[in-house]
């Protein structure tokens, strides 16, 4: 649905996108993530057909963007960073008007603005004026004039951003239920927001792609590892590494303090059982034995952190 | 072209929910009001040849001109600026409209402002026609003069509206460009290379309203107003282009 291929975008001499290519299915929600300044609604606003890209190419619904970009506009329903409408136009007199340059036929703007102000749950405010309405009715009424021409592709750019709780509930409830008929691409700040609603994660720093996959998949790390902490009594430190590290399964062992390890591995439940047996079989005392899965928080931390985005961390991105 | 109307119509909606507009309005009234008072005391007089009197109004005065170099820079400096600076216009151009309909939009909306300033000037025609007699020929082709000025005065404050993003040096750069514009024409009178001199004429604004308040329409009085608002409604796709990302 959404093909974007080595996309650019340079601002004088720096390049703040940097060659990003991704496929997005037709009907994934996809989450981008990334700290302030990664690039995300740079890249958004290029898909969206507002900024020409650099150098790259996007193919949206299968149109494409260099050769007809209004057609890719048309396709999309996009909802802005800083969702800017006209303050002294009345609601519905503003959806009017996008349903308008949208190119909505005139006999089905009632139909598509009933649809939208439901959706949307703007009935009360229908008749207000735009600059008198509180944030999160305006972030309502940008999502509303998004959907109001049936675009294929929806493009959020924080979309739950400055809401309260109970309205970022329902905006969230609202974008997964349209997840099932549209394609969408949204980006944020909050973890715990792309693992509700997303299926497939993008994580951007620095203008490039650092990792892409489920949430899930990277919980439990791009290389599949998940951490097992282990912690034993009556057991010398160097021997007890060495027969750690023989588990199968057990990829590597780290000291942490003395008789407590972290173990790197593949497969958790086998590899504690094993850690169990051979504690038992050497007569030392198991005084922890836990699993941690990483939480996105870390994976993302870790991925856009720059320091640590070095061999190792680039190895697993390659991998993954 | 559905598309093209609606952004008008948006457009026009904004200049009449704004105090802007009725503060424009009401300076406008009042200029002109007192040029119409000119007017009548200067026909008044018993010493004044006979002349068709709304000469005067149409641009045979200095007020005309100063009314019109800072009107239209006020009707106009709101237009992208305002867009650029509140990030409407992203919103804008994300829709399937390209940058060349949304500076029409914008233009056209301006110049329907702009015409509508001097709606209330029917009056005054009225007046003096229900006192002397009016040849209305002249009274039209004057018209059709502050028509086509207002194109060319509009194109270039659309132009600097899209350069600047800031309103008020939006306006001031519309003011100085339009002074540019209007004071071409008028070296005119400096100089004496006859090809010079014919090609300012064409350019000469104060001539161009004389002549049709006078009746006379001359092609070339048409072309030089509408080509260059063109030219400059060019410029402003291409600055509109450039600009819209920052
Ligand atoms: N018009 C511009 N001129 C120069 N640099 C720009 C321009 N617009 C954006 N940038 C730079 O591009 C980089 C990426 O910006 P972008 O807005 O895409 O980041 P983001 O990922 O959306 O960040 P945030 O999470 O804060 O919204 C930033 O470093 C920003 O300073
Ligand atoms: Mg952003």
């Amino acid at each position: 649905m959404i093909e974007v291929q080595d996309l650019t975008k340079r601002y004088f001499d720096r390049e703040v996108v940097k060659s990003v290519s991704f496929f997005v299915p037709e009907g994934e929600v996809l989450g981008f993530l990334g700290p302030n300044g990664a690039g995300k609604t740079t890249t958004m606003r290029m898909i969206c057909a507002y900024l020409p890209p650099t150098a790259g190419s996007v193919k949206v619904a299968g149109v494409d963007l260099a050769q007809d970009p209004l057609g890719v506009r048309a396709r999309i329903g996009y909802l802005p960073e800083n969702v800017a409408l006209y303050p002294e136009m009345r609601v519905e007199e503003f959806l009017r008007f996008r349903a308008a340059i949208e190119g909505v036929p005139a006999k089905e703007v009632p139909e598509r603005l009933a649809y939208v102000v439901d959706r949307c749950m703007l009935g009360d405010v229908q008749r207000q004026v735009i600059g008198t309405l509180s944030k999160g009715y305006r972030q309502r009424v940008g999502l509303a004039a998004a959907l109001i021409h049936k675009p294929p592709v929806l493009i959020l750019d924080e979309p739950t951003v400055g809401l309260d709780p109970r309205q970022i509930v329902k905006i969230r409830e609202l974008i997964v239920e349209l997840g099932r008929d549209h394609t969408v691409i949204l980006s944020t700040h909050i973890l715990p927001e792309v693992e509700q609603v997303c299926r497939r994660v993008l994580i951007i720093d620095d203008g490039r792609i650092v990792a892409d996959g489920t949430p899930e998949s990277l919980r439990t790390g791009f290389s599949g590892l998940s951490a097992v902490t282990v912690e034993l009594e009556g057991a010398d430190g160097a021997s007890a590494a060495q027969v750690l590290g023989g588990i199968a399964g057990v990829e590597k062992v780290e000291v942490l303090a003395d008789g407590r390890f972290q173990l790197a591995v593949r497969d958790g439940k086998a590899v504690r059982r094993e850690v169990f047996r051979a504690a038992v079989a050497r007569g030392w005392h198991i005084l922890e034995l836990s699993q941690s899965v990483p939480s996105l928080e870390d994976v993302f931390l870790r991925l856009t952190t720059r320091e640590e985005v070095t061999g190792e961390a680039a190895a697993e991105v390659s991998y993954a | 072209m559905r598309k093209l109307l609606a952004l008008v119509r948006r457009e026009l909606l904004a200049y009449f929910s704004s105090p802007l507009a009725y503060v424009v309005l009401t300076a406008f009234l009042f200029v002109n009001g007192f040029v119409f008072w000119l007017i009548v005391a200067y026909l008044n007089d018993p010493r004044t040849r006979a002349m068709a009197p709304l000469r005067l109004l149409f641009g045979g005065t200095m007020y005309f001109w100063l009314l019109l170099l800072f009107v239209v820079p006020v009707i106009t400096m709101r237009l992208l600026a305002e867009e650029r600076r509140t990030g409407t216009i992203e919103l804008l151009l994300t829709a399937p409209v390209t940058e060349g309909q949304v500076v029409m939009g914008k233009f056209l909306a301006a110049w329907i402002f702009y015409l509508f300033l001097w709606l209330p000037t029917l009056v005054y025609v009225g007046i003096l026609a229900s006192y002397a007699t009016i040849d209305f020929g002249p009274v039209a082709a004057g018209y059709l003069g502050i028509a086509l000025l207002g194109l060319l005065f509009a194109s270039v404050g659309v132009f600097t509206s899209a350069l600047a993003k800031n309103q008020i040096v939006a306006a001031i750069f519309a003011f100085a460009a339009l002074v540019v514009v209007f004071s071409v024409g008028l070296i005119e009178n400096l100089v004496t290379n006859p090809l010079w001199k014919n090609a300012l004429s064409y350019m000469n604004l104060w001539d161009h309203m004389d002549d049709f308040a006078k009746g006379l329409v001359d092609t070339r009085r048409l072309i030089y107003p509408v080509s260059l608002s063109g030219f400059f409604l060019y410029l402003s796709v291409k600055a509109l282009e450039a600009v819209k990302g920052r």
